[in-house]
């Protein structure tokens, strides 16, 4: 079964008298297990497939299934436990807590799912060792360079354990050794742990873990290869 | 889980420590005018309550006609004379001692002068238990004797004290002898002037003797209250009279007894103690602190505004993080809360800074009102206050910021994210 299905999907945003259409009916199937890396131009969309993959943007059209449960016929109690356990969101700006040090920006998927204090901070320790940040653990956002920020934001999606990881440019801001690092635990979580990964990237380097690459361009699908 | 959102807004709030404070600060600027103005009226009325009761005293209580005290507007009844049995209320389960003033209108005659003329007239004549001028002198007043005379005392029978006016109109000095003639039908009394009232004490006075009603002009005559029942017979025309009540006894269950037999007998007085008194007084004074507390509230409102204008703006700058939280799995429920707690603990501490201030504020103008008006202006930090205040601010607090985050987790959560 098909754990993402997106029918039809379009995004339009109204700015004043013009309209400005992000997606323009768009399909795409993601199996369990499967790590589908797209690709596109800026400005082409891939950021706002990602936000309705993670049930944190609605469409303008179209049906986007999450497995298997119509997002918009969701109720806002069950997409809460969805964004908190389901999904693991790396974001492309990253999007951490100011006021919070690193492991408490990874421990706080933890709190909002009700997870004891002492296996958070255990939890979200071992997360920071795993993308070779334990040093940084204390250190807020704003100490942080811009890939370190990014490897926080990686490690918080992975908090829950959730069975989907959506990674906006998850490599973007970081040098060739450690985006590979990072890339190689991507594909660790789904050959080890059965996840299904959808990452956005640029890099030819990094869409070469994916099983499918997925090209976008002005809000369609252009372009669809295996890797084999 | 609350220990952890309590954290969370610990971290928010120490994030942004300048603004915070700002925060605090008008909170508790608001607290402490409340806290400061109802702990003085509290202190006023208790000081008021000590003043009379010590004043007064805790074990007595005056019998008067009906209506001349009371509220305003009271009905009052015409008679203000009441008939009474000495003797029958000295006798009631509690009464400790009681005095009495009766008063008359009697038919005087002064001694002889040097041309042998007397001075005669009709001047007020007031009969006063020995027992006033020894069990309760704080109700004397003027009622002071000029040099080289005495007031009345116990066992005194065909004496008299008089007013200096009446004195000098006479050319009476202590020693010499007046008549007075009671009822038409009784015999006029030779009475020996023991004393004559300090002209400077009667006319200056600081405080009118007896109660309102009682007349204590110049040109009065005291005697014994026995030689009254010897000119007038019956006591029919008793002022007022002042009982004081066994120690450990409850003053107003013995006067309410006291009154209660008395109505029923047809005479219509009013027993009054000192908790009548300072509830008089109280309603007074309890105006005036709803009065104040009325302006402190109008503090707290401008504090609540600007907490709820702080919250506003900080809900603002963490829109962001609202869709942060969101992202990764907190319910609206989780926001509200978390923003809730964050707005309640800048009201609490604002609560708590305000409280002290506010009875430290209190302290210093009790003292400087005790200062002036030469009284112990008691303190009153009850608890019950303290507990309140900080109960309220928090919640004024965690209501100022309950808006703007019910607003914050209501935004769809990229939205949220996207904002600058
Ligand atoms: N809130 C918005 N209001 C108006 N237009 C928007 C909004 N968000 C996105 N867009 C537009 O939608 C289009 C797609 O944006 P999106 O962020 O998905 O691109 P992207 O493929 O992620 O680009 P990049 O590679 O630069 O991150 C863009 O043309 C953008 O201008
Ligand atoms: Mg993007």
């Amino acid at each position: 079964m098909n754990v993402l299905q997106l029918k039809g999907i379009t995004k339009e945003y109204q700015l004043g008298k013009s309209a400005v259409h992000a997606l323009r009916g768009l399909d795409l199937d993601v199996g369990q297990g499967e790590i589908v890396a797209l690709m596109g131009p800026s400005g082409s969309g891939k950021s706002t497939l990602m936000h309705i993959l993670g049930a944190l943007d609605t469409p303008t059209g179209g049906t986007a299934t999450f497995e298997g449960h119509d997002l918009q016929q969701l109720e806002e109690r069950r997409l809460v436990e969805l964004r908190g356990h389901k999904v693991g969101f790396v974001f492309q700006t990253f999007h951490l807590v100011p006021t919070l040090s690193a492991q408490r920006n990874v421990e706080l998927p933890m709190v909002f799912s009700r997870i004891g204090k002492r296996e958070r901070a255990r939890r979200a320790q071992e997360l920071l060792k795993r993308v070779g940040l334990a040093d940084r653990a204390k250190h807020k956002p704003n100490e942080l360079s811009g890939g370190e920020r990014q490897r926080v934001a990686i490690a918080r999606a992975l908090a829950n354990d959730p069975p989907v990881i959506l990674a906006d440019e998850p490599t973007g801001n970081l040098d060739s050794e450690t985006g590979n690092s990072i890339l190689d635990l991507l594909r660790r979580l789904c050959e080890e742990d059965g996840k299904t990964v959808v990452l956005v990237t640029h890099d030819p380097e990094a869409a070469a873990i994916a099983h499918r690459i997925i090209r976008l361009r002005d809000g369609r699908v252009v372009e669809e290869t295996r890797n084999v | 889980m609350f220990r952890d959102f309590l954290a969370l807004a610990g971290a928010s709030i120490a994030h942004r420590r300048m603004r915070s404070w700002l925060t605090v600060i008008g909170v508790f600027i608001g607290i402490t005018a409340v806290v400061a103005l109802i702990s003085v009226g509290l202190g006023l009325e208790r000081t008021i309550d000590q003043e009379v009761a010590k004043l007064f005293g805790v074990d007595t209580f005056i019998l008067m006609p009906r209506g001349a005290f009371g509220r305003p507007g009271a009905a009052r009844t015409s008679a203000n004379q009441f008939s009474l049995d000495l003797a029958w209320l000295r006798s009631v389960d509690g009464v400790r001692t009681a005095a009495a003033v009766r008063q008359q209108t009697g038919f005087v005659e002064g001694p002889a002068g040097e041309d042998g003329r007397r001075v005669r007239g009709f001047f007020p004549v007031v009969g006063l238990s020995p027992e006033l001028i020894t069990e309760f002198e704080s109700f004397l007043g003027t009622l002071e004797v000029a040099p080289g005379g005495r007031l009345l005392t116990a066992g005194d029978e065909a004496v008299a004290v008089l007013g200096h006016a009446m004195a000098r109109q006479m050319t009476v000095e202590p020693g010499d002898t007046i008549t007075v003639q009671g009822d038409a039908d009784a015999e006029p009394l030779a009475l020996t002037v023991v004393g004559i009232l300090s002209a400077q004490a009667q006319d200056t006075p600081q405080q009118p003797a007896f109660a309102p009603g009682v007349p204590d002009s110049p040109d009065t005559i005291f005697i014994p209250y026995e030689t009254m029942g010897l000119l007038w017979g019956r006591a029919e025309d008793v002022r007022l009279t002042l009982v004081k009540t066994d120690p450990g006894r409850d003053v107003n269950e013995v006067a309410a007894r006291a009154e209660a037999h008395l109505r029923a007998q047809g005479t219509e007085v009013s027993a009054v103690t000192y908790t009548d008194i300072s509830e008089a007084i109280g309603t007074v004074t309890s105006t005036v602190s709803a009065f104040l507390a009325g302006i402190a509230g109008i503090s707290l409102l401008v504090g609540g505004v600007g907490v709820m204008n702080t919250m506003f703006t900080s809900v603002l700058e963490r829109t962001r993080d609202i869709g942060i939280m969101k992202a990764v799995g907190a319910s609206n429920a989780n926001i509200m809360t978390l923003f809730i707690i964050e707005s309640g603990l800048i009201g609490l501490v604002g609560g708590v800074v305000g409280t002290f201030l506010g009875l430290g504020v209190s302290a210093v103008t009790s003292a400087a009102i005790g200062r002036v008006f030469d009284v112990h202006v008691a303190v009153v930090a009850s608890p019950m206050l303290i507990f309140i205040t900080l109960l309220g601010s928090f919640t004024l607090g965690a209501f100022a910021g309950l808006w703007p985050a019910r607003r914050a987790a209501k935004l769809p959560v990229v939205d949220a994210l996207r904002y600058e």
